[in-house]
């Protein structure tokens, strides 16, 4: 059995996700699982499983990052998820860039130095349009399955224009689409540009430094990786577990208080 | 001056753009002799003087696109008085006629985002926002905007154009000239007007020095003459709207104002407008309205809603609505019963403390209160304009005063002048329908 | 409202004792005014920066949505009664928002006190600080009406002498703020109660606070702080929890406020020389490089290790300035952060993030 010498756990909003590192920083173990309310309790399964499979976790350190990090009272610090995300990053990939993190919530635009320090971040304003909810909420008057949105919007070759990005507004424009027969991948293509574009400037408010790296869970919709790279006219790169980069990060941090 | 530069600044603008301009109005004229100017099955088709409007315009762009190679720019806010540049030979650029035109053009959007990715905020002017866009990207419509050696701020419409030109002067590292206008609350001071006067007068020093010569008191009130010429006649046209059926739609003369807002002082602006009112003369004797038949007469209040002027013309024509008066294009026309060519100096300074944004809101009223009376109005309608504040704000209580004061019908309109992403067109549709279901049942 | 140190009346409890003894009661919308006028009438300026704890639906009906929220919180205490104890309303013009505020109240709202307002000059040329002089002349006049009486100059000299002794103090306070044995939040309410209290007990309440001044401290990661107004309050216990400090200020109605004595003998002109010549503001249409020299020299006095520019939604003198600012402090090596905040709402959790993130950054 490996032997863990940190940990590391992501409270998000949608998921909350945990990894442990060995010494050398390398990611021997994960759990993800839906948030729960009781994030406490969660957190306390979390660490019973790792438990049952490493041994005792005394003298082990956990660092807490995202949407709920304070609620983990069994952590030895807390740590925003910018500071977190840009540390998996660069610990998994090697390089600098500049990372995009869209989840549910926030979305966040991190610029990292070539020693993988946070050099600049800008994160979405109040309002949902930067953010997976847009897709989630507007994509709910079509009735298509979140895990397909991206491959529908991908196979139209017509594209409708959304000009609202408010979230309200943009719903009722998808409502007077649909009313005037338009076919929903292209409106969906149109939803997926405007969250593109939406991104797309939060990029370059902290300026595009290549590779462009992605993470975050709304990664995984093919449609929002395509419309980057071609709105950023900029390659992207995705780690092998994009939506554990948060906790990844949080574990590292967790190794230097070990160290 | 470099003669080759000016050989091409003549070549380009005299020889090329003038013909090929001339024969653009000459294919339009055409069209407009057999009756395919209009695109619109509801509306009247427009004026034939609009295709020498766009002439005039599509000129004074082409001139710009070389200026810089021809003479000194300056960029100058709406309502700047531009007396003594336009005598000292400076060619004016107007940042929000420009902003409006990208607007008009469906362009303003995507150079919003140029300016929001340059980390400007979407709370703030959407013109500004289209500007600095254009500026930062260098892409505009009208190909390429002349580089400022001078730019000129008037605080008689907001304190937005300072801030503004405040971002413009640390860009392009040029003088910024200031005109402070103090806000009228309830009188004009003479201490106000004096201040005025002397910020002209200082202005006056800055220009020379950056225009390299003196100005020509004649030349000066040569221009001022012109520029009262124009306003004069912009007044007696928009007054023609008197005569039931009103014989040019606002949402016309928002297209037909862009001469006097930035070409004002020349000679062609006062023939235009001399050629226009006659053909509208023409038009009330012939009975010809806006509409076939012109069941409602309204007001529109604020900055017109630039990318979606056709849609909401066409939306009021098929229920027989049009819009007769407005408190923009009035604001124009108000200028020139205040100038004073003989005493350019004194008069500007008054004049230019005097349009209806640097007035109180209750100011605003009265002026809306006047035309409603003056153009025999059945409803307003107040375009509340995300973008201008001073615009806006005050409209809560007018409205409010229109309908209970005044018995009028009014609608508050959100949306925004230049970004449609602040627009949702079925909430538009929805209430003027609504609207319009309340008009027809008083 | 205890410190660590000094105590300091609230505001209902001196503006009480104030009327106690007589006296009349300014309100006072920001940003820019010479207290000193007022003050020789009779009158104890009591400022009123968008009071958060206030319903601001009774604002809806007269401003729209998209109007900031010291404008509407102003508006709605006012119709919701909190300032009853007003005598007269004074409505400087700072922005377009607060232009369409006062004119919005002599025009259609009609409060019960008379409202006053002020043009307040954009430039720093020898036409405004004349101009300005006149404006105050105008204002005096105004008030002599309202009043029925009138100081003298003498009377005049003396209200601004007190003035300027008080803003000589609380420069110092901001200068020996590292030395002083109060918190962020203690810090702050000490040199906002300028924004309710006399001059002279102002200066006393200083005086006091400095005489406790000890040698510097370590607090943290030293924060310069920019913007309108630090609210709501909770983040002057936000920044220290998460291990920052606020070593230097450009706010609208702290820092931005250090006005200078005047030298004219003439009390309009030193009066208008005050406000003048106080530092770059945008809404007295302070230029970009003015602004960028003043924040990094106030960065370099108070060691700030980052800029946190704390906006109130809406803002847009604020909002103009921030990407050229931001840029160029960053080529200077100080990096930024913009927050920005509705008086309405509570500290976000983004924003907390958002802090806590720019903190690990620069640490």
């Amino acid at each position: 059995m490996a032997k863990i010498e940190a940990l590391g756990v992501d409270v998000g909003s949608t998921t909350v996700k945990m990894v442990a590192v060995n010494d050398h920083g390398e990611m021997v173990w994960h759990m993800l699982e839906e948030a729960d309310p009781r994030a406490a309790d969660q957190v306390s399964r979390f660490l019973a499983e790792a438990a049952r499979r490493f041994g005792s976790l005394n003298g082990v350190p956990l660092v807490a990052t995202g949407y709920g990090r304070k609620l983990v009272q069994q952590a030895a610090r807390q740590v925003t998820e910018i500071s977190c995300h840009a540390m998996g990053i660069y610990a998994e990939l090697g390089h600098g860039g500049t990372l995009v993190d869209i989840g549910g919530q926030d979305s966040k635009a991190i610029r990292i130095s070539d020693s993988g320090k946070v050099i600049d971040f800008a994160m979405n304003d109040k309002c949902a349009a930067g953010t997976g909810r847009f897709l989630e909420n507007t994509a709910g008057r079509l009735r298509v399955p979140l895990q397909e949105m991206g491959q529908d919007a991908l196979s139209s070759a017509d594209e409708v224009p959304i000009s609202s990005t408010c979230t309200v507004f943009a719903e009722s424009e998808v409502i007077s689409l649909i009313a005037q027969g338009i076919p929903v991948p292209a409106i969906l293509k149109g939803l997926h540009r405007s969250l593109v574009k939406r991104v797309a400037a939060m990029i370059s408010s902290v300026g595009l430094t290549a590779p462009l790296m992605l993470s975050g869970g709304v990664v995984k919709n093919p449609a929002i990786r395509a419309m980057l790279a071609e709105e950023t006219g900029s390659a992207v790169t995705l780690p092998d577990h994009p939506q554990l980069m948060g906790a990844y990060g949080a574990a590292l941090y967790a190794l230097r208080i070990a160290e | 001056m470099n003669i080759g530069k000016e050989l091409n600044y003549q070549w380009q603008v005299n020889v090329l753009g003038r013909s090929a301009l001339r024969l653009n109005r000459i294919l339009m004229a055409r069209k407009a002799g057999k009756g395919q100017l209009g695109k619109s099955r509801l509306l009247t088709p427009p004026l034939n003087t609009s295709i020498w409007t766009k002439e005039l315009i599509g000129q004074h762009y082409l001139r710009g696109r070389y200026a810089n190679s021809h003479g000194k720019v300056a960029w100058v806010t709406s309502g700047a008085p531009i007396e003594f540049l336009k005598a000292l030979d400076f060619y004016l650029l107007y940042p929000e006629n420009h902003g409006a035109l990208c607007g008009a053009a469906r362009a303003a959007e995507g150079l919003s985002i140029e300016a929001e990715k340059a980390g400007y905020s979407r709370d703030i002017c959407s013109y500004a926002r289209t500007d600095i866009g254009a500026m930062l990207s260098g892409k505009t419509p009208v190909g390429r905007l002349p580089k400022p050696d001078l730019l000129l701020a008037c605080t008689n419409i907001c304190q937005t154009v300072l801030h503004w030109y405040r971002v413009l002067a640390h860009h392009f590292q040029v003088p910024l000239i200031l005109i402070d206008t103090p806000f009228i609350y309830t009188e004009m001071t003479d201490h106000a007007v004096a201040f005025v006067k002397a910020q002209l007068e200082e202005a006056i020093i800055v220009a020379e020095k950056v225009a390299g010569k003196p100005l020509d008191p004649r030349r000066f009130k040569e221009v001022t003459r012109l520029s009262m010429l124009a306003s004069e006649l912009w007044l007696e046209l928009l007054r023609r709207n008197r005569h039931r059926p009103a014989p040019i739609s606002v949402f016309d003369q928002f297209t037909q104002m862009a001469p006097i807002v930035e070409m004002r002082g020349e000679a062609s602006t006062v023939d235009l407008y001399a050629a226009m009112l006659k053909e509208v003369d023409q038009r009330i004797e012939q009975g010809i309205g806006v509409v076939p038949e012109e069941r409602l007469r309204l007001l529109w209040d604020n900055l017109p809603v630039w990318y979606r002027l056709r849609y909401l013309a066409e939306f009021l024509g098929a229920h027989g609505a049009v819009i007769v008066a407005s408190t923009y294009t009035n604001a124009w026309a108000e200028l020139g019963p205040q100038m004073d060519p003989e005493h350019p100096m004194e008069s500007m300074a008054r004049t230019y403390m005097y349009p209806i944004l640097n007035r109180g809101t209750g100011e605003k009223l009265a002026t809306m209160r006047q035309m409603i009376q003056d153009y025999h109005l059945d409803g307003a309608i107040l375009h509340s304009d995300r973008s201008c504040k001073p615009y806006s704000v005050g409209q809560m209580d007018q409205r409010d005063r229109l309908m209970r004061q005044d018995d009028l019908p009014a609608l508050l309109l959100e949306a925004d002048h230049n970004d449609p992403r602040s627009y949702s067109e079925e909430q538009v549709a929805n209430r003027l329908t609504a609207f319009m279901e309340m008009l027809e049942a008083a | 409202m205890q410190t660590a140190a000094v105590r300091i009346p609230g505001r209902i409890e001196n503006i009480l004792s104030w009327k106690e003894q007589g006296g009349g009661i300014a309100a006072v919308f920001p940003i820019h005014y010479p207290r000193e006028l007022l003050r020789a009438f009779g009158y104890l300026p009591v400022e009123v920066w968008g009071p958060p704890v206030v319903e601001s639906v009774s604002s809806a009906a007269h401003v729209q949505p998209y109007v900031c929220s010291i404008v509407r919180n102003g508006l709605s205490f006012l119709q919701s009664g909190g300032l009853e104890l007003a005598d007269i309303l004074l409505v400087p013009h700072a922005c377009d928002s607060l232009q369409g505020l006062g004119s919005l109240l002599l025009d259609f709202i009609h409060p019960r006190q008379p409202t006053l307002t002020l043009y307040l000059p954009r430039g720093r040329r020898e036409s405004d600080l004349s101009f300005l002089a006149q404006e105050l002349h105008a204002l005096y006049r105004r008030l002599a009406e309202i009043h029925g009486d009138s100081p003298t100059e003498p009377e005049l000299m003396s209200s601004i002498r007190r003035e300027e002794a008080a803003d000589a103090s609380l420069a110092q306070l901001h200068r020996q703020r590292s030395r002083l044995p109060l918190s962020d939040l203690a810090f702050y309410q000490l040199i906002r109660s300028r924004e309710y209290l006399p001059a002279e007990r102002f200066s006393q309440l200083a005086s006091e606070a400095l005489d406790q001044a000890g040698p510097i401290t370590e607090r943290g990661i030293p924060l310069l702080l920019s913007g309108i107004v630090p609210e709501p309050m909770a983040l002057l216990n936000l920044i220290p929890e998460l291990g920052g400090w606020v070593a230097a200020d450009d706010l609208a109605s702290c820092g931005r406020r250090l006005y200078p004595a005047g030298t004219s003998q003439d009390p309009f002109l030193r009066m208008a020389e005050r406000i003048i010549h106080a530092p770059p503001d945008p809404t007295r249409g302070s230029s970009i490089e003015s602004r960028h020299q003043h924040l990094l020299s106030l960065a370099a006095e108070s060691g700030a290790r980052g800029v946190v520019f704390h906006d109130v939604k809406f803002c847009e003198p604020e909002l103009f300035d921030l990407p050229d600012l931001r840029r160029q402090l960053a080529e200077s090596g100080l990096p930024s952060l913009l927050l920005e905040v509705d008086l309405n709402d509570p500290l976000s959790h983004q924003l907390h993030t958002r802090l806590q993130a720019f903190l690990e950054m620069i640490v």
